[in-house]
């Protein structure tokens, strides 16, 4: 991780807590809308610059069409989450639950595989464990909005803090010379 | 390429172009130093740093994947193992910037080698070193760049191990603890990382040390090369090295009159090529112990093993005005003027992958005051005659 990227990781992560506070003190179905508009910003974003590395450099590659794949997935999924602002909030809040459960699901996915390479792999493991934990908690409590902020608020504390710490940490480096 | 070729085999290499055993081992000294010398190594002599020619594992965990901190990689990379073949290959249909890296690509026999060995004629014999070092992994790195670039040196599950009785898949794993395993076919790579910059996409990380390995041959497909299998023959291509350190250093002496790509000292090598090859075609990890016994057959005396603090204390207590004239002062000249040419060819190929480059002839100077050193140099050169 360079200087650029640890940075970056910092100022994300109190960005990300700065919106969880926010998100705690307004109405919770205003904040629910909040999160969906960050998020579908945010992987409208990145499906873009996917989409322009696909065309300016990957296409040239050797299975570069993954590359395109994901940038339109992620397009799309940018579009969609646009979307949903206008449907019943009770679907925007399992939408979010859903993504966010996802994303712990990668994680741990993604630790697993850390593990297997032998480099470090628990601290993503209990990002991912708690990302999943929250989601399936706001999905038991969908009787209780305020609630369900609460919880989707403490998981965005602790992938803020973790980002955070991340990077500070040194990454170990398999480089062959 | 490893301890072995670089360092036992370019002394023997410099022994058959006829150099004396003292000035056989201190080529092959500057040409293994170059894999040694890091921004690390370099501040413990309170040296240039500007004078790397590697960057360890935790530099580079460190480098930034910035504009700046790329181009400090690339300057490093693409300066001593992996001299770019052709900065003005063609390649129509795609954008500047992937063109510019796909210039980037390692190869031998380039006008980029041609300068290099010819930027090190009446030079020190460690700037004899440096330029063997650098072609030499011109021909074990090719197909390789040394930017960090998943388009480029990305490889993929396509990948076959060419055996005698046939060919085998080969595994790779990323536990740098275990060894290559070269029963089995398994060799630890570099982790894939879809980011374009990832320092895992530097030079053939992705390859592991299938490049550095003499006895290997591989099939594969590289990321740039629109899926036409390449058969990459190590044993042929390291004997072809050889044979062009050879020619090389026979430039460098004054025995031919000019260096040109394509050429090798067959000749000279043929008396020995059964005993070369034979080392090079064996599989094994590390074959210092097979080339150490053939440089003594050569000279009949013992090439001692490689200390990287043989000559730290020499530069240390040296006056300032002295440093330059001790092994390691020569060695940090020519690794700077290596740097300096070739990233002013870069440069001037239109491409700012290894940064700016102000010619100093035009311009006076301009640049990083490590550099000086250069100019300081040229002007001693001049005051006696050389230039």
């Amino acid at each position: 991780m360079g200087k650029f990227e640890r940075v970056r990781n910092v100022l994300i992560g109190i960005l990300t807590i700065v919106v969880s506070l926010v998100m705690l003190l307004l109405e919770p179905e205003i904040s629910f809308l909040i999160a969906a508009i960050i998020l579908s910003f945010s992987l409208l974003g990145m499906g873009i610059r996917l989409l322009i590395y696909y065309f300016a450099m990957a296409r040239h590659m050797v299975g570069g069409k993954i590359q395109l794949y994901v940038g339109l997935i992620v397009l799309d999924f940018g579009i969609f989450t646009m979307t949903l602002t206008d449907v019943p909030h009770l679907y925007l809040i399992l939408y979010l639950l859903g993504t966010h459960a996802f994303g712990g699901v990668i994680d741990i996915l993604r630790a697993l595989e850390a593990k297997r390479n032998g480099s470090s792999w628990k601290l993503k493991t209990s990002q991912g464990a708690v990302n999943l934990i929250v989601a399936i908690l706001c999905l038991f409590s969908l009787g209780s909005t305020r609630l369900l902020v609460v919880l989707y608020c403490l998981g965005l504390f602790y992938s803020a803090f973790v980002r955070i710490i991340s990077a500070f940490r040194k990454t170990a480096i398999v480089y062959i010379q | 390429m490893q301890t072995d070729f670089h360092y036992y085999a370019t002394y023997c290499a410099a022994f058959l172009a006829g150099y004396s055993h003292e000035d056989s081992l201190t080529i092959c000294y500057s040409a293994q130093f170059v894999d040694w010398c890091s921004r690390t190594y370099l501040s413990r002599l309170k040296a240039p740093l500007s004078a790397a020619t590697t960057q360890l594992q935790l530099e580079l965990m460190d480098a930034g994947t910035d504009p700046v901190g790329l181009q400090d990689i690339t300057r490093i990379w693409a300066s001593f193992h992996f001299l770019p073949r052709d900065l003005y290959a063609p390649k129509e249909k795609c954008s500047k910037r992937y063109r510019n890296k796909f210039r980037m690509i390692c190869g031998p026999n380039s006008d980029l080698a041609a300068r290099t060995v010819e930027l090190a004629k009446g030079k020190s014999l460690q700037a004899a070193g440096v330029a063997m070092h650098v072609i030499a992994d011109t021909w074990a790195h090719q197909y390789f760049a040394g930017t960090p670039s998943l388009v480029i040196n990305n490889t993929n599950q396509h990948f076959y191990e060419i055996l005698p009785e046939g060919d085998r898949k080969i595994q790779f794993r990323h536990s740098a603890s275990l060894p290559d395993d070269l029963e089995k076919s398994i060799y630890t790579c570099s982790l894939f990382q879809s980011s374009e910059n990832s320092i895992m996409n530097l030079g053939h990380g992705r390859a592991g040390h299938l490049p550095d390995y003499s006895f290997i041959r591989y099939r594969y497909l590289p990321a740039w090369g629109d899926y036409e299998e390449i058969v990459k023959d190590n044993p042929k291509e390291y004997y072809n090295a050889f044979c062009q350190l050879i020619y090389a250093m026979q430039y460098l002496r004054g025995e031919r009159p000019a260096f040109e790509t394509g050429q090798y000292a067959w000749e000279t090598a043929a008396p020995h090529e059964a005993k070369i090859r034979n080392i090079l075609e064996t599989r094994q990890l590390d074959s210092c112990a097979d080339w150490a016994a053939f440089a003594k057959s050569l000279s009949g005396q013992d090439v001692p093993d490689f200390d990287q603090n043989q000559y730290a204390q020499e530069y240390i207590q040296a006056d300032k005005a002295a440093k330059d004239d001790t092994f390691l002062g020569k060695f940090i000249l020519a690794a700077l003027a290596q740097k300096s040419m070739v990233t002013n060819q870069i440069f001037r190929s239109g491409s700012l992958l290894a940064g700016f480059s102000v010619d100093f002839a035009e311009k006076g100077f301009k640049g990083i005051r490590d550099f000086q050193r250069l100019v300081k140099q040229a002007e001693r050169g001049q005051d006696h005659g050389e230039i």
